[in-house]
């Protein structure tokens, strides 16, 4: 054999498993364009990828595993077996169904909970010490449901939640101001949906409070219109859908934006849905997104935010709206 | 009459205060240091087509940073703009500052690199070559108003079969044949190093190995050139590629060709393999890295070679395009198989209409 001509070994035993491994469990435009973002920043060591469509599945493995030359990720497996997945540190649940043209989100949800009374105890079983990521949607309550069906404690369980919102609306105060979207600051929390809730008293460039140099902001009467970019920030998934029938770079990216925080422990703030239970006035176990702190313990902490009266009231209906869902829910 | 012309000056009375305390709040927040005419892309690169493969060179492009404008180019709008808006509610992730999008192709002026993935695909089990003239009637659209609005560009050409619509592409454009590329077999020759690495359980960036000649059916592995850290495996397996081999090296060359069919027939298309290879030329021809890779250049001239014919060889990729070309040693059974490749390339190319 070459290879015994080629080579010598020199370590005697096998080296141990990867350290910092990520799943992605579902192969449709979600999971693939997560993958590759994830490939791309250079974030695993190993990357796994279940579905149920084998041939899908296989696919797309090898599609990114002819890639291998020009990415630092030396294993990429899949399979429909969960096995496949064990001793991941992240792993990033995009499965279910996906909202039709002009489907609300939270229209997916009995058909979402039963895929999930699937994946989520196969996820557990292999990798019982993960960080779950939740981004099929109704993503808060999708995420209420995978920790309830996991087990785990509260900070291994997040929703990719207002991430993606927050980002779109720096992306369109960026164009306002001619500026890149990491320098305009704003944060959309509650529900990562039709009810998100902006937070104006936040909302600067530099330390420079935009709600100090207009007072009216995000009012009917602003002449500015920014409640209109909110608007935007709502309408904008539905307007992808629209006209390209789906979602998939923003969300890739920016779910690979969360597991550089996770993997890399950086302590970094995200707009996540967490449980909020006890905050602003929430009774109900419900999640919502508020700015969260992401290390490689998970969600260790929780930022206080000081809302107005109507903000809070805001998330308050979020909350009784999405418990108005889950209390039907068969777990 | 008189109320509607009131009316009139109202609205008009408050789209003026609007549109002032608009200027009034920019004006409080932002000072400009400089007034003058936005600056232009520095590196700008245009992607045609927005099908798969267009959309995943695009997303390397833009997580790999190479360019400071992305444009993209389709005939489905709605396709298009949806794209575009998908990549730019990223744009918080990224470093590319602006990303556009028309059917019209202005949007592309001043592009340093132009990718062409535009044009029909292989549908199962179809061969590559079968979607030639198809191809050249949408490539008879698409390269001279690509090369009308960016005249100092390189085209990459990816749409298959890419050594004859690598060929179209420079008939039509003009550009001298340095800055016309076909993205070629620099794929096959990434899906052979992955292979053979695998075998050997090491990185394919440590595994030596090229593939040649046409990107398809008939590619050429040169097995004499196969190595790692230098050790020539056809000197530790003289058999090495042959029918006689112990070892059945060939059947990873086999593989290599049929990857693509593989793919196709499991989820209906390849383009992340393909999105990243690109991405790779892209590299070294925007930082001058002077690397080489396996791409499709004109060959005529070369190993006996008498026709205008667009083949994949070793060639030192930097910002002017394709700088040289590597003199690989072959063997002769390796240039008969180069010289059969370019008669059956030229023997499409003759039929063509009108290019």
């Amino acid at each position: 054999m070459s290879t015994e001509k080629l080579l010598s070994r020199v370590m005697e035993a096998e080296p141990v498993g990867s350290r910092s491994k990520v799943t992605v469990v579902g192969v449709g435009m979600v999971g693939m364009a997560s993958a590759v973002s994830v490939l791309l920043k250079d974030l695993c060591d190993e990357l796994a990828l279940v579905d149920v469509m084998e041939d899908k599945l296989r696919g797309e493995a090898m599609d990114l595993q002819h890639g291998a030359l020009f990415l630092k990720t030396p294993r990429i497996v899949a399979d429909k077996d969960y096995s496949v997945t064990a001793n991941s540190k992240v792993v990033v649940v995009t499965a279910g169904a996906r909202q039709q043209e002009g489907e609300s989100r939270l229209n997916l949800v009995q058909r979402n909970v039963n895929i999930f009374k699937f994946i989520i105890p196969n996820i557990v079983k292999y990798s019982p010490h993960c960080i779950l990521l939740v981004v099929s949607n109704p993503v808060d309550i999708l995420t209420y449901v995978a920790w309830k069906l996991s087990g785990f404690p509260r900070h291994r369980v997040i929703g990719s939640g207002t991430n993606l919102d927050s980002a779109r609306f720096r992306h369109l105060m960026g164009e306002k101001f001619q500026l890149h979207p990491s320098s305009c600051h704003g944060w959309i929390i509650g529900e990562h949906g039709d009810s998100s809730v902006a937070v104006w008293s936040g909302v600067n460039v530099a330390g420079v409070s935009l709600q100090k140099l207009n007072p009216k902001m995000g009012a009917e009467d602003d002449g500015e219109r920014w409640k209109d970019v909110h608007k935007k920030v709502v309408d904008g998934a539905y307007e992808v859908i629209r006209l390209k029938g789906y979602t998939s770079w923003a969300i890739g990216m920016s779910v690979a934006d969360l597991v550089e925080s996770l993997l890399k422990n950086l302590h970094r703030v995200h707009p996540v849905s967490t449980l909020v239970q006890g905050l602003h006035g929430v009774k109900d176990e419900v999640f919502l997104s508020v700015p969260c702190i992401l290390g490689s313990g998970g969600l260790t902490d929780v930022v206080h935010m000081t809302l107005k009266p109507e903000e809070e009231e805001q998330l308050r209906k979020s909350a009784e709206t999405l418990w108005g869902v889950q209390k039907e829910l068969i777990l | 009459m008189l109320i509607t012309w009131w009316y009139f000056y109202l609205a008009a009375r408050s789209f003026a205060d609007q549109t002032l305390k608009m200027a009034s709040i920019l004006q409080k927040l932002i000072t400009p240091l400089f007034s003058g005419p936005p600056e232009p892309p520095r590196n700008k690169v245009t992607v045609v087509g927005v099908g798969q493969v267009g959309m995943a060179c695009a997303v390397s492009i833009l997580l790999k940073e190479l360019a400071d404008e992305l444009a993209l180019v389709d005939v489905v709008e709605d396709k298009l703009k949806g794209e575009m808006m998908d990549l730019q509610h990223g744009s918080l992730f990224l470093k590319t500052p602006k990303i556009v999008a028309s059917k019209d192709y202005s949007v592309t002026a001043n592009s340093r690199i132009v990718v062409v993935t535009a044009g029909v695909r292989q549908q199962e089990g179809e061969s590559r070559l079968n979607l030639v003239q198809r191809n050249v009637n949408i490539f008879k659209h698409i390269v001279p108003q690509i090369v009308r609005y960016s005249p100092d560009c390189t085209i990459i050409v990816v749409s298959n079969p890419v050594d004859v619509l690598t060929y179209v592409t420079w008939k039509l454009s003009g550009l001298p044949k340095h800055r016309v590329i076909g993205s070629g077999t620099n794929l096959d020759s990434a899906r052979f190093r992955f292979l053979m690495a695998d075998k050997l359980g090491i990185h394919a960036s440590s595994f030596n190995g090229w593939i040649l000649g046409e990107h398809g059916d008939t590619s050429v592995p040169v097995w004499s050139g196969t190595n790692v850290a230098g050790v020539n495996l056809q000197t530790l397996n003289p058999e090495i590629g042959t029918d006689c081999d112990k070892e059945n090296w060939q059947e990873t060359h086999k593989m290599v060709v049929n990857s693509a069919y593989e793919v196709i027939r499991l989820k209906g298309y390849t383009n992340w393999a393909i999105g990243l290879s690109v991405a790779d030329l892209i590299e070294s021809l925007m930082k001058n890295l002077n690397r080489i890779h396996p791409v499709s250049t004109m060959v005529k001239g070369m190993y006996g070679i008498s026709e205008e014919v667009y083949l994949s060889l070793p060639c030192v990729l930097n910002g002017g395009g394709v700088a040289s070309v590597i003199n690989m040693t072959l063997t002769d059974d390796e240039v008969a198989q180069l010289q059969a490749s370019a008669n059956t390339l030229w023997d499409i190319q003759k039929d063509l209409q009108d290019i």
